[in-house]
This record gives structure tokens, C-alpha cells and sequence, in this order.
């Protein structure tokens, strides 16, 4: 056990991290490249005064009509992704392993706040889970992958949750958590999850392309 | 009736061992502990100073309780007669090793880290 900890929480953490800037870096240089050889209008048309403008009115909640029309996934979404990037990057016990690491910390938040958002973000994958398999809709366009990238997600809060808590076999729990956090950050660049890079490019080019050529709100 | 009573006899005196064995264990637990730490971010850390050298097979006191001068540690010289803190407090040298819960971490996770044996992860120390 001593050596998989040691494992998980030096090497492992680097090769993580390199997969995940580097993979980053890797599928926008590819995209871009692609767009380029097959797409050139996205570079002629993006502007980034209607990208911004369109991008602003959709990481606001009900700040765009499709959020208004679907108001619980508005804010279970909304909740999720602040949960989801605050509580690992804020938590007590993340930054005093950083600031011995590396001598730099920042703000923590209260223990409490994170059992909520940790409670919210695994409650937020369950409603996620669920209407994939309710709506029909969405099913349509749901694969295997989808509910996989799921679990993937819940997984470092479930098993920080536990740990944090002290349940049974919370040192193999310990371990569990490193892990599915270092899987859950090098599949980011190569799945669905690659959402949170694409997300400004996509949204700024609708936004581009709608201000711009159809001189319409995208929102 | 007389089963009742003997029910709630045998409940209190459940109850009662229980408290006094209770009693008995926290008499003989000890905890890491430094007067420099006043607010507490996590629970106290459990510490049995005899039993643990014991096991871990440690002889000399300096082996913890170092001394360090000059980049050096002191072979001949320990520190058990002071609180960590009283060295270790980062904000007079501003070196980070000098930080207090940094000292105890390392201290304990780095020695249990290359010996492969004791707790190494936050629940397994801070007990709730």
C-alpha cells in the first residue's frame, strides 16, 4: 500500500498533469490545423466581440432562451460545474498538500462548503444519468461513453467524500481517489469532456457566425 | 415485571462498562501535540511515544527530535526538551521547511514512506 500511494501521489500526478496540458494542447492544435485545411470560413468569420457577447450570455444562468426553456437542467448544470472545478481547486486538504509540494497556496474553503458542493456534484451526475435514459431525446444521442465519462466524473467526489469521512477501508478509498482524479484529468483532451476547451471556440463561432453574417442573437 | 428490571439492569451496566472502558483507553491514548497549534484545521493526531519507538525499532531520541545547524543535522546533539515550534515556525526564517504542520508531515510521511510500514494518507493520522 505504501508503495502505490507513493506511486499515485508522485509519478502519477505528473503523468496526469502532462497528459492533460499536453493532450490539451495537442487535440486545439489539431482542431485548429483541421479548420484550417477544411474549414477555412471559421477563421475568416470569428469575431470576437460577437464571440464574447455570445459566450457571456450562456455561462450566465437563464441568461440565454434554451436555458429558460429548461430550467432544472440550467440549474443542475449550473450547480455542477461550480462544484465540479471549485471544490477540488479550493479544498483545505488539496492546498496543504500543494503548499508542501511546491510552497504556493491560496484560499481554502470551509470543509463544509465542499461536502455540500461535493454532495451537489454526485447528485448532479445521478440527475445527468438519469435523463439520458429519460428523455428521448437526449437517449438518441447518448453511447456507452457517455454514462462512462459519467461515473468517471462522480468517482473523485464519491471517493473523497468517503475518505474525507473516514469510512471503511478509507485508505484503499484514499488511494481509489488519487487514481480516478488522474484518470478523470488525462481523458479531459480525448473525450466528450473536451467540452471544457472546445467550449469558448464553439460557442464564440455560433456566436461569430450568428452576429456577424445572420446578424442575429445566438442566445 | 422482574424481567423488565432485569433487562434495564443489564442495559446499565452495559452502559456503564462501556463509559468506564472508554475512560480507561482515553487515560492511555496521547496525541502529537503542540502549544504553537491554537486553532485546529483537523483532528488531533494519535500518538503513542514508547509503543511507536518500540515498533519501529527507534533508539536514538535525535532520530525525531533533530538538531540542525548549518544545513546540517547535529549527530551528537536532540531537541527533546523543546516544542517543535520553538525551531520550526516559518514566519521567522521564512523557509518553508521550517514550517510547523509541514515539519510533522514530513517527518511522519516521509520516514513511513521508506520504511513501508504506518499511516501515510490524512484519515489514516487525523482521526476522526
Amino acid at each position: 500500500m505504501h508503495d502505490l500511494y507513493a506511486f499515485v501521489s508522485g509519478p502519477l500526478v505528473w503523468v496526469a498533469f502532462i497528459i492533460f496540458f499536453g493532450g490539451s494542447i495537442y487535440r486545439l492544435v489539431s482542431m485548429a490545423i483541421l479548420a484550417k485545411k477544411k474549414d477555412g470560413v471559421v477563421f475568416e468569420y470569428f469575431n470576437f466581440k460577437y464571440a464574447l457577447r455570445s459566450i457571456f450570455h450562456w455561462i450566465i444562468p437563464f441568461a440565454s432562451t434554451n436555458w429558460r426553456l429548461h430550467p432544472w437542467m440550467t440549474i443542475v448544470t449550473f450547480a455542477f460545474h461550480i462544484g465540479l472545478i471549485f471544490t477540488p481547486v479550493f479544498l483545505f486538504a488539496h492546498i496543504i498538500l500543494i503548499k508542501e509540494s511546491w510552497d504556493i497556496s491560496w484560499w481554502a474553503m470551509p470543509d463544509g462548503l465542499a461536502d455540500i458542493l461535493t454532495l451537489v456534484v454526485i447528485a448532479s451526475c445521478v440527475f445527468f444519468f438519469v435523463r439520458r435514459q429519460v428523455l428521448p431525446e437526449v437517449k438518441y444521442l447518448t453511447s456507452t461513453s457517455d454514462y462512462v465519462i459519467l461515473v468517471l466524473v462522480a468517482l473523485p467526489f464519491i471517493t473523497g467524500f468517503w475518505t474525507y469521512h473516514q469510512w471503511p477501508e478509507s485508505t484503499f478509498m484514499g488511494i481509489l481517489h488519487i487514481l480516478s482524479g488522474e484518470v478523470m484529468l488525462a481523458v479531459i483532451p480525448f473525450t466528450k469532456l473536451s467540452h471544457m476547451l472546445f467550449f469558448p471556440i464553439t460557442r464564440g463561432y455560433m456566436g461569430s457566425e450568428f452576429g456577424g453574417v445572420r446578424q442575429a442573437k445566438d442566445w | 415485571m422482574r424481567k423488565t428490571l432485569g433487562l434495564l439492569f443489564l442495559f446499565s451496566f452495559l452502559a456503564a462498562s462501556l463509559v468506564g472502558f472508554s475512560a480507561y483507553c482515553q487515560e492511555d491514548i496521547s496525541f502529537v501535540g503542540d502549544s504553537a497549534f491554537t486553532e485546529r484545521m483537523r483532528p488531533s493526531v494519535p500518538f503513542l511515544h514508547d509503543d511507536h519507538n518500540e515498533m519501529a525499532n527507534i533508539e536514538d531520541c535525535n532520530e525525531c527530535h533533530h538538531v540542525w545547524e548549518d544545513g546540517k543535522k547535529l549527530e551528537w546533539d536532540s531537541s527533546e526538551d523543546k516544542e517543535c515550534s520553538e525551531c520550526h515556525l516559518s514566519q521567522e526564517s521564512g523557509d518553508s521547511d521550517m514550517d510547523l504542520i509541514k515539519a510533522y508531515h514530513n517527518m511522519c510521511k516521509e520516514c513511513h514512506i521508506g520504511q513501508k510500514a504506518g499511516p501515510v494518507q490524512c484519515s489514516e493520522c487525523h482521526i476522526k
